[in-house]
This record gives C-alpha cells, sequence and structure tokens, in this order.
C-alpha cells in the first residue's frame, strides 16, 4: 500500500509540509438537486489518450477526454512516482470513475454526464491554473455543466 | 487542484472534490471537499470494486447540494476485499539475481534486453488479461531500445536527448516511464490483488532494470542541470522504494 506512512520521514514532511498558496474562502456557487445536474469530472492525475502529446512538467494546461471515448485507451504521465498506479491499470474507474458517474445517472442519482471531462497534470503549483480556469469554465459553462467533480490521485 | 476548486467555483461553477491528503486539503480550504483514507493513487479505493465506488463517488457528490463551504467531509470506510499487500505475490518470472555491474555498459544492456526478453511473454499474457489496455507507449520505443538509451546516458551523462523532439530529461522521463510500465504489466500477468509496494520492491530489489533506475536517479541528482536534478527526485525511485538504495 502507498499510503504516506510508507514514506520515510523527510519525504513525508516535505510532501505534507509544502508551501500553499493562500486563497480567501470562496463562496459556494449555487445549483439545482443533484438529480438535476450534469457533472463533469476533472481528473489531476496526468490522464490524456494515447495518441495526446504527454503533460509538460509545471504548466497548467489540460486534456480533454470526450464522454464517449473508449476510456481503456487512457495513458497516465504523471510526474510523480510516489502513487500507486496498479489500481488504474486494473481499473480506470479507480482514478477516474466515469462508469460509476453513468451508472448514476441511469439510476437518477445525477442527472446528465457532461460531454467531455478534463485531465491536468497534479504536482503543478496552483497558480499556474488560474488562467487555463477561466477558459475552461467557458468550455464546461457551453456543456451545461452544473457540478464538477475534483480528483487527485 | 484545490486552487482549480477555487478558480472555477469563482466563475459560478459548483465544485466538489476527493482528497487524499487532508493537510493540503486544510491549507487550500477549497468549498467542499471529501477526505478518503485510501493509499495514494487510488481516489476510489480500490480497483474492480463498483459497489464501494459508487458509494464512495455518490457521497462526493451530495456535498454539491450543500452551500455552508468551506468544508471537509471524511469517507468512513476502507476498501473492501483483501488488503492489496497480501503476501504470496511472486513475478511470473524467476529472474537470476543481478550482478551486472553498471560499469560494463555494454553487458548491462544485454543482460537488462535478456530480462526484458524473459518478461515479454507476461506482458503479452497480461495484455490479454487486461482485454488490450495496458500503460506503456508514451514514447512507441520497444523496451529494448529505451534500454539502450538509457544505459547510454548512465555511460555517458552528457549525451544530447535521444529523442529528436525532447530534451533529455524530457526523454529520461518519458522513455524510463515506458520501461517502467512494460515490468509492472508483465509481473501483473497472475490474477490476483497486487499493489504497487509488491512490484515495486521486486522491480526496484530484484531486476537489473530497478538497479539501473536507481543509478539514473544519483546521476541526475548529481547532474549540473537543474531539470535533471528535478526528474532525479521526481522520477525513478519512489520515496516508499528509497530503502532499496
Amino acid at each position: 500500500m502507498v499510503h504516506l506512512s510508507d514514506f520515510p520521514e523527510k519525504q513525508r514532511n516535505m510532501l505534507i509540509n509544502q508551501d500553499l498558496p493562500d486563497y480567501d474562502d470562496t463562496p459556494c456557487a449555487d445549483g439545482p438537486a443533484l438529480s438535476e445536474r450534469k457533472i463533469a469530472i476533472i481528473t489531476t492525475a496526468g490522464l490524456h489518450l494515447r495518441e495526446d502529446k504527454e503533460f509538460t512538467p509545471g504548466v497548467g494546461e489540460y486534456r480533454i477526454i470526450p464522454n464517449d471515448t473508449d476510456m481503456d485507451d487512457l495513458i497516465m504521465s504523471h510526474v510523480s512516482t510516489n502513487f500507486d498506479r496498479t489500481g488504474f491499470q486494473q481499473d480506470f474507474n479507480t482514478v477516474f470513475p466515469v462508469e460509476r458517474l453513468r451508472e448514476l445517472a441511469s439510476s437518477g442519482d445525477v442527472g446528465k454526464v457532461a460531454s467531455y471531462h478534463y485531465a491536468f497534470m497534479g504536482a503543478t503549483p496552483p497558480t499556474a491554473h488560474a488562467a487555463v480556469a477561466k477558459d475552461l469554465a467557458g468550455l464546461l459553462k457551453s456543456d451545461d455543466v452544473t457540478g464538477i467533480l475534483l480528483v487527485g490521485v | 487542484m484545490g486552487g482549480l476548486a477555487h478558480y472555477l467555483e469563482r466563475e459560478g461553477l459548483p465544485t466538489t472534490q476527493i482528497s487524499l491528503i487532508r493537510k493540503h486539503t486544510e491549507g487550500m480550504r477549497p468549498p467542499r471537499a471529501l477526505c478518503v483514507p485510501f493509499e495514494l493513487g487510488r481516489p476510489f479505493g480500490a480497483p474492480n470494486e463498483p459497489d464501494f465506488q459508487r458509494l464512495v463517488l455518490l457521497d462526493a457528490l451530495k456535498l454539491l447540494e450543500r452551500n455552508d463551504g468551506p468544508f471537509i467531509e471524511d469517507f468512513p470506510d476502507t476498501p473492501p476485499g483483501p488488503p492489496a499487500d497480501m503476501e504470496g505475490w511472486t513475478c511470473p518470472v524467476n529472474l537470476a539475481a543481478p550482478e551486472t555491474d553498471l560499469s560494463d555498459a555494454e553487458k548491462y544492456a544485454l543482460d537488462m534486453k535478456q530480462e526484458a526478453t524473459l518478461l515479454r511473454p507476461w506482458y503479452e499474457e497480461s495484455v490479454k488479461n487486461f482485454k488490450g489496455r495496458r500503460l506503456d507507449g508514451l514514447t512507441g520505443y520497444s523496451p529494448e531500445e529505451i534500454i539502450d538509451f538509457l544505459v547510454s546516458f548512465v555511460d555517458d551523462p552528457s549525451i544530447n536527448s535521444f529523442m529528436e523532439d525532447q530534451p533529455i530529461e524530457r526523454a529520461l522521463k518519458l522513455t524510463a516511464d515506458d520501461l517502467k510500465h512494460f515490468y509492472y504489466q508483465a509481473a501483473m500477468a497472475r490474477p490476483g490483488n497486487v499493489s504497487d509496494i509488491q512490484i515495486s520492491d521486486w522491480y526496484y530489489g530484484e531486476t537489473l532494470a530497478g538497479k539501473l533506475f536507481i543509478k539514473l536517479r544519483e546521476l541526475c541528482l548529481g547532474h549540473e542541470t537543474e531539470a535533471l536534478q528535478m526528474i532525479g527526485r521526481t522520477n525513478f525511485v519512489p520515496n516508499a522504494m528509497l530503502k532499496h538504495i
């Protein structure tokens, strides 16, 4: 198991105590009941399709994962080696639960699944995402998304 | 990830997130977060556990209906099934103890290619078991080509990149990832609940490839180029495997 407790103390403390930017509290945006929402997944696992260009470390860029993609074509070019990849290898839903999301849409627990999901590279300075997030917000709104699940690894 | 939550929420888009490192989430104060007690790399707990994954997902999504953030909720359960670090896993191939010395680069490359040859049928079996799913393919190079590239860097760390469109640090990262994925895929050929730790202990403790990665880490950490020092820190040997150095 790759828990933080498996790390040597020095590396564990470096990871836990890394400098983070200060953000003022952000008021929660409102929306309808979950059963009426359209949900998109944004992963920071560095996922992309095999034919996509791999991620460049430190750059706030994203890759598009269309909802009708064959998710078995997803690969990972995350910069870090410090997390388990065998779970993703065995079942992409361990990291990117798009099949579970579709099931929740079928059962009526959520409204719809977005047409597009997005992937970023983790271990990127959070402030590097500021500019691209504005652009991404426009794309999500044009897809009528009303709820976003953010997932790291 | 917490930064994205702030930026998107400020654009009027409600967000919720899965958190694996609580202290980071406490520091970033995203509007809504579900903290999970799972291992790094498994934000939905375990592979092939759809009921459990759905439970985690629904708990995270239900937070969207709350507007009293920032808050962090905790998911209480651990994944079902046997623990991933159960004893008894062995690599399908019994590799000879790596005795080759990296000072003889040519012989090391030859011995590594023999190692890759032994693993090849298990890699193919594993891809078949996973219905074609594989994680290598970042570069398109074969394991044998990558072995030549990586050993050539060990032989001469001042070489220019061996990939036309990538600087040396990116070429090392991408080819090393591809080679490691080949080994890990082969190691997962036998069905069962294996973990990254078990396979990594085998990779870094028993294979020539692991020994090469430890050397690559050492060379990059001591390199004058900052970009190479960076991948020396992050790319070749996971923190949990530093015990093999």
